[in-house]
C-alpha cells in the first residue's frame, strides 16, 4: 500500500486544519497588538508575531511531515524516541541553559531547543501504543506500566523546574487512561486518593508556586506583589466589556500594566480588545476544534490511533482549562500557555505537528469504515 | 506492515464519552460565565480601574504674583527649584534608592528614611514625596542622568520664592516657607512641599499672590513613566502687586538707621502709601525660603536687637512730646481758647506734688502755639488738669490712637491710650487726677507706634482724613475716619510745628526751599527720681538700655509734593538730637538730591 492514495486525499480532515489555522491567525494577530508598546512618540512593536509566524511555517511544514507517513509506523519508533528524549532531558539538566532561574533549553548553537516539548510527542506515542494492548478495561498490570514510564520524563521536567509542562505531559497520559477506561475500583481509588494527595503535594512545591496558590486564594493581599498578575489581567479582560476596545487599543497591555502579556496572559489582551463579543466567538473555536480532536479519536480505525487522537485532545483541553481558568481567576497561576495564542516557539512547532499526527489518523479511517 | 487491527473492543463505552463531552462543555460554559462575570456584570468597574491604572491626576503650580517697587522694580520673583522627589508606588527597592539618593547627595540614609516615613501619610498616592528640597546645579546633572535606572526618582522642578533686596524689604514684604501641618488641614488646596506666607505682605495678601493650581491628568505606562499630559484645568497666576515703596529712596532709609534699633516711616499724606517703610535691625527673608537652620534661627532669636520685631508697626512706645499735638487738638475740640496761656516758671504744683518742665528756668506766659513750639511741660500740664482723661482718652482714639491702623502686615500691634475703665480693669486702681498730667506730655501708660503717628500727622496735613495705611498701589486709599478738628484748628498746630523746625526742638530740619513742620519727643525708659532729675545725666553717661526712646514726626511739602516723615530710634535718647539728623536726611534726598 502506498503511503498515499486517493482515499486518503478524499478523507482529508479539512475542518481540522480548518480551524487550526483559524487560530492560528487570531494568535498571531493578538501577539501583534500584546507585542506592542505605547511610548512617547507612538507604537513600538516587539518583533514576536514575526518570530511566531516563521515557527508557525516550520509548525507547519512539521503537520504535513507527520501526515504523509502511515501513523502505524510511529509504534516502531515509540521506544527510540522515548529513549532519545530521556538521554535529551538529562542532559538539558546538566548542560542545559539558564533562563530565569530555570535549566529548560539545550544550547543548539543555531536555536534553542526545549526536550520537554519532545518530551510530549515522545509519550503521547509510547503511551498510545502502551495502552493500545492488553484486556479492557486495563489491568493494573498495564496502568502501572504506562503510568511508571510517564513518570520518568515528567520527573525530570519538574527537576528544570518546569512544574507546568509536566502537569501537560502527565495530563496527555492520564487522558489516554481515562479515554480507555479504568475498572470502577481504579476510578474510586483514584478519586479518594487524589484529595490526599493533593495536601501532600504542598510540602513538594517551591516557595513561588505556594505564593500563586495562596495568591489565587486571596489575591488582594498583596495586589502589587504576587497578586498583580491576577488583578492586573481581571482587569484587562473586564475593561474590555461587551464589544472590546477595538485592535491594537488595549491600554492595559500598552501601557505595560499587563505582565506576561505576550504569553501566559495573551488572551486577556485579547479579552481588552474584543471584548466579551469576541471571547465567546474565541471560545466557540476552541470548542469546535477539541469537537473535531474528539471525532477523529472516536473515528479512528484502530486502538493506537484512537489513542494518539485522544491523547492531542486531552493536552489541548488541558491547556486550554488550566490557561483560561488561571487568566479568569478561576485557577492558580501555572506557566501554560494558550494552544496557539500564546506566544512559544518550539510549542507551537509541537502544536502542529500533534495536529498533524491527529489528521494522520483521522485521514487513514477509511479502512475500518469499509469494513 | 502489520495492521494491527482490533475489530472490537477498540472503542471505550458509549457513555463515558458523553459524560466527557458534558465536561468539556461544562467548563466552556463556566468560562463564558466567567467572561459574562467580569465583562459585562463587573465591565463597568473594570473599566474604571483600567483608567486609574494609566492616568494619574497631578498638580500644575500657579505662579506666585510677582511684587514691584513703585518703578517697577522686582523685589519679590519666582525662580525654579529643583527638588528631589520619590514616587513611593513606582520604586522597586526603597532600601537601594535611598541608599543611592544618600550617595548622591550625602545625607545620611536614616534621615532619609525618617522623612519618608514621617511624610508618606501626607503625601497622596503618586505624588511624588520631596525627599531633597534644593538640589545644587552640579548634583541636579547627575541625578536627572540617573532618574531611568531608579524608577519612582524623579526630578521636582517648583517655584521658588527669592527676594533680590534679602533684608531691606524684609519687613514688608516677610517670607514664605513650606508649608505646616497645621495649614495643609485647614487647605485642602495645599500639598506637602507648598511653599505659604508666613510673614509680611506674603501672608496678609496670601490669598492673592497665590493664585490657584491647576489640574493635568498625567498618561503613564507601569513603570510611573509619562507618556503624555492633559490639561483639565489651567492654573491660574497670582495676582502681581506693585508696592507704593521707592527702593532707592527705601535703601536710603534703611541705611540711616544702620546700627540703630528703630523705624523710619515716609507716607505719602494725601493716599496713605507708604514711600519708605524701615525698621532696623532687619533680617535675610531669604533664609527662610527654604528652611531656616536652627543655628540660624538661634541667632535671630537670640539678638539682643530682636531683627525679626517689625518695629514700626509692633513697637508702642510712650510718644513723649510729639503727643502734645494731639492734647493740643484735644484742647481745641473741648473749646480751649487759643488764646488761653499759662505762665511757666520750671514747674507746676499740683497737689502736694511738683511737676517740673523741661525747661529748668521756666517759658514764662505761654499760650498755645507757644506752648508747643516751646514744648512747655507746665502750659500741658494746665491743659490735662483742665481736659482730663475721659476727653484726652477720646480725641486721643478719634486719632487713631490705641486701636490698629489696619495697615497690610501681620502682627501689628495696637499700643494703648489709657482710660478710667481701662485703668479699673487693668491695674484694679481708680485713675488719680495727677495722672492727667503726666498723659498730657506723652508719658504715663500712653503706647503709640511709628504708623499711628505717621498716620494722624498724614490727616493734619491732608485735611483731616485718616488714610488706612497701604504698602501696595493696587488698592485705592481707604479713608477710615476724620479727625474731629476744624481747618483752622489744624492749620493752627501744623503752625506750631512749621514754628518748632524755625526756632523750637526740631530746628535741625530748616530747608530754606521746602516747607517743614515737626515734633520731637522723648519716651523715658527709666523714671527719673526727682532727685537725678535734678542733674540730668548727658546721654553718653547712661547705658544703653537706661537712654530714652528719641521720636519725631514730621511733614514736607515742596510745590505740589507733600510727604509725612516719622522716625523712632529706641534708646536713642533726646528726639531732636537722635531722630532729628536722620529725618533730616530724608528731607535733603526727597527735596535736594532726588528732585535735581
Amino acid at each position: 500500500m502506498s503511503p498515499i492514495d486517493r482515499r486518503v486525499l478524499f478523507h482529508f480532515n479539512w475542518s481540522l486544519l480548518g480551524l487550526t489555522f483559524l487560530l492560528f491567525a487570531v494568535g498571531v494577530l493578538n501577539l501583534y497588538s500584546a507585542s506592542a508598546f505605547r511610548l512617547e512618540d507612538g507604537l513600538s512593536v516587539n518583533p514576536f508575531y514575526q518570530k511566531q509566524l516563521v515557527w508557525g511555517l516550520m509548525g507547519m511544514v512539521g503537520m504535513a511531515v507527520f501526515m504523509v507517513f502511515d501513523y502505524r509506523h510511529l509504534q516502531v519508533v515509540a521506544w527510540p524516541l522515548f529513549g532519545v528524549t530521556l538521554c535529551l532531558l538529562l542532559g538539558t539538566l546538566f548542560f542545559g541553559k539558564v533562563i530565569y532561574g530555570a535549566r529548560r533549553w539545550l544550547d543548539l548553537g543555531v536555536m534553542n531547543f526545549q526536550a520537554s516539548e519532545m518530551a510530549k510527542i515522545a509519550i503521547l506515542l509510547i503511551g498510545a501504543k502502551l495502552l493500545s494492548r492488553g484486556q479492557r478495561p486495563l489491568d493494573w498490570g498495564h496502568l502501572f506500566m504506562a503510568v511508571g514510564v510517564g513518570m520518568v520524563p515528567a520527573g525530570l521536567i519538574v527537576l528544570q523546574p518546569d512544574l507546568g509542562s509536566a502537569l501537560s505531559v502527565l495530563a496527555l497520559l492520564g487522558g489516554i487512561i481515562l479515554y480507555r477506561g479504568v475498572r470502577w475500583p481504579v476510578l474510586r481509588l483514584m478519586v479518594i486518593l487524589g484529595p490526599i494527595l493533593a495536601p501532600l503535594g504542598w510540602f513538594f512545591l517551591h516557595d513561588y508556586q505556594k505564593q500563586r496558590i495562596l495568591t489565587f486564594l486571596d489575591p488582594g493581599a498583596d495586589p502589587r506583589g504576587a497578586g498583580y498578575h491576577v488583578i492586573q489581567s481581571q482587569i484587562a479582560i473586564g475593561s474590555g466589556q461587551v464589544w472590546g476596545k477595538g485592535f491594537l487599543s488595549g491600554t492595559q497591555s500598552q501601557l505595560r500594566f499587563l505582565p506576561e502579556k505576550h504569553t501566559d496572559f495573551a488572551v486577556a489582551v485579547f479579552g481588552e480588545e474584543w471584548g466579551f463579543f469576541g471571547c465567546i466567538i474565541l471560545l466557540s473555536i476552541f470548542c469546535l476544534f477539541l469537537y473535531h480532536l474528539f471525532l477523529a479519536a472516536q473515528d479512528a480505525k484502530d486502538r493506537f490511533g484512537s489513542f494518539l487522537a485522544a491523547g492531542v485532545f486531552f493536552y489541548f483541553f488541558w491547556q486550554i482549562l488550566i490557561n483560561m481558568g488561571m487568566v479568569l481567576g478561576l485557577m492558580p497561576v501555572v506557566g501554560i500557555p494558550l494552544p496557539f495564542i500564546s506566544y512559544g516557539g518550539s510549542a507551537t512547532l509541537v502544536n502542529f505537528c500533534l495536529i498533524g499526527l491527529v489528521m494522520n489518523v483521522s485521514m487513514r479511517r477509511f479502512v475500518f469504515k469499509q469494513a | 506492515m502489520t495492521t494491527n487491527l482490533e475489530p472490537e473492543g477498540q472503542q471505550p463505552p458509549r457513555s463515558g464519552l458523553i459524560l466527557l463531552q458534558c465536561l468539556v462543555l461544562g467548563l466552556f460554559a463556566l468560562f463564558a460565565l466567567r467572561l459574562w462575570y467580569l465583562q459585562i456584570h463587573r465591565g463597568e468597574e473594570f473599566s474604571r480601574k483600567a483608567r486609574d491604572n494609566q492616568l494619574r491626576r497631578e498638580a500644575i503650580y500657579a505662579p506666585r504674583g510677582l511684587i514691584r517697587d513703585r518703578e517697577g522694580r522686582l523685589v519679590a520673583v519666582n525662580e525654579p527649584a529643583y527638588a528631589l522627589g520619590l514616587v513611593r508606588e513606582d520604586v522597586k527597592d526603597m532600601q537601594a534608592t535611598l541608599a543611592q539618593v544618600s550617595a548622591w547627595t550625602g545625607i545620611p540614609v536614616q534621615d532619609l528614611t525618617q522623612r519618608v516615613g514621617h511624610l508618606r501619610k501626607r503625601v497622596k498616592p503618586f505624588e511624588p514625596l520631596i525627599l531633597v528640597q534644593e538640589l545644587p546645579f552640579e548634583l541636579l546633572a547627575r541625578i536627572e542622568a540617573n532618574t531611568l535606572f531608579w524608577p519612582g526618582l524623579e526630578i521636582v522642578v517648583r517655584p521658588k520664592r527669592y527676594y533680590p533686596q534679602g533684608p531691606l524689604l524684609a519687613h514688608v514684604l516677610g517670607y514664605v516657607a513650606e508649608v505646616s501641618e497645621e495649614e495643609l488641614e485647614r487647605d485642602s488646596t495645599l500639598a506637602m512641599g507648598d511653599l505659604v506666607g508666613k510673614n509680611g505682605m506674603e501672608l496678609i495678601l496670601e490669598n492673592r499672590l497665590r493664585g490657584a493650581k491647576g489640574v493635568q491628568n498625567l498618561e503613564v505606562d507601569a513603570t510611573g513613566r509619562r507618556l503624555g499630559e492633559e490639561v483639565v484645568t489651567p492654573p491660574s497666576a497670582g495676582e502681581n502687586l506693585t508696592l507704593s515703596i521707592d527702593l532707592a529712596l527705601q535703601e536710603r532709609c534703611f541705611h540711616l538707621l544702620d546700627g540703630q534699633a528703630g523705624a523710619l516711616l515716609v507716607m505719602d499724606p494725601a493716599t496713605g502709601r507708604l514711600l519708605a517703610y524701615v525698621s532696623q535691625p532687619a533680617y535675610d527673608n531669604n533664609q527662610f525660603v527654604l528652611g531656616l537652620s536652627s543655628k540660624q534661627w538661634a541667632e535671630l532669636r537670640d539678638d539682643p536687637l530682636h531683627p525679626m520685631q517689625n518695629r514700626a508697626i509692633q513697637s508702642a512706645y510712650p510718644p513723649g512730646s510729639v503727643f502734645k499735638l494731639v492734647v493740643a487738638g484735644a484742647g481745641l475740640h473741648a473749646g480751649v481758647s487759643p488764646k488761653d496761656t499759662a505762665y511757666c516758671n520750671g514747674a507746676y504744683a499740683f497737689g502736694s506734688r511738683l511737676f517740673r518742665c523741661w525747661k529748668k528756668e521756666g517759658h514764662g506766659t505761654v499760650d498755645l502755639l507757644r506752648g508747643l513750639v516751646q514744648s512747655c511741660d507746665v502750659f500741658f500740664y494746665q491743659l490735662g488738669d483742665r481736659l482730663g482723661v475721659d476727653r484726652m482718652s477720646a480725641f486721643a482714639k478719634a486719632c487713631g490712637f490705641g486701636d490698629l491702623t489696619g495697615i497690610d502686615l501681620p502682627h501689628e500691634k495696637p499700643g494703648l491710650i489709657p482710660s478710667r475703665e481701662w485703668k479699673r480693669k487693668r491695674l484694679g486702681e481708680m485713675w488719680y487726677p495727677g495722672e492727667n498730667l503726666n498723659m498730657a506730655i506723652g508719658q504715663g501708660y500712653n503706647q503709640v507706634t511709628p504708623i499711628q503717628v505717621a498716620r494722624f500727622v498724614s490727616a493734619l496735613v491732608n485735611g483731616g482724613d485718616l488714610i488706612k495705611p497701604s504698602l501696595t498701589m493696587n488698592d485705592d486709599p481707604v479713608v477710615q475716619d476724620h479727625l474731629q478738628l476744624t481747618d483752622k484748628q489744624r492749620d493752627l498746630i501744623l503752625e506750631a510745628m512749621v514754628e518748632t523746625v524755625q526756632e523750637g526742638t526740631a530746628r535741625i530740619l530748616q530747608r530754606r526751599d521746602a516747607h517743614i513742620g515737626g515734633k520731637t519727643g522723648t519716651a523715658q525708659v527709666v523714671r527719673l527720681k526727682a532727685s537725678e532729675a535734678e542733674k540730668r545725666r548727658k546721654l553718653e553717661e547712661m547705658e544703653y538700655w537706661e537712654r530714652d526712646h528719641a521720636w519725631i514726626a514730621t511733614f514736607g511739602q515742596k510745590e505740589d509734593r507733600a510727604y509725612v516723615v516719622v522716625c523712632m530710634v529706641e534708646h536713642g535718647g533726646h528726639g531732636g538730637s537722635t531722630a532729628g539728623p536722620v529725618v533730616k536726611a530724608v528731607y535733603d534726598y526727597l527735596f535736594g538730591e532726588k528732585a535735581s
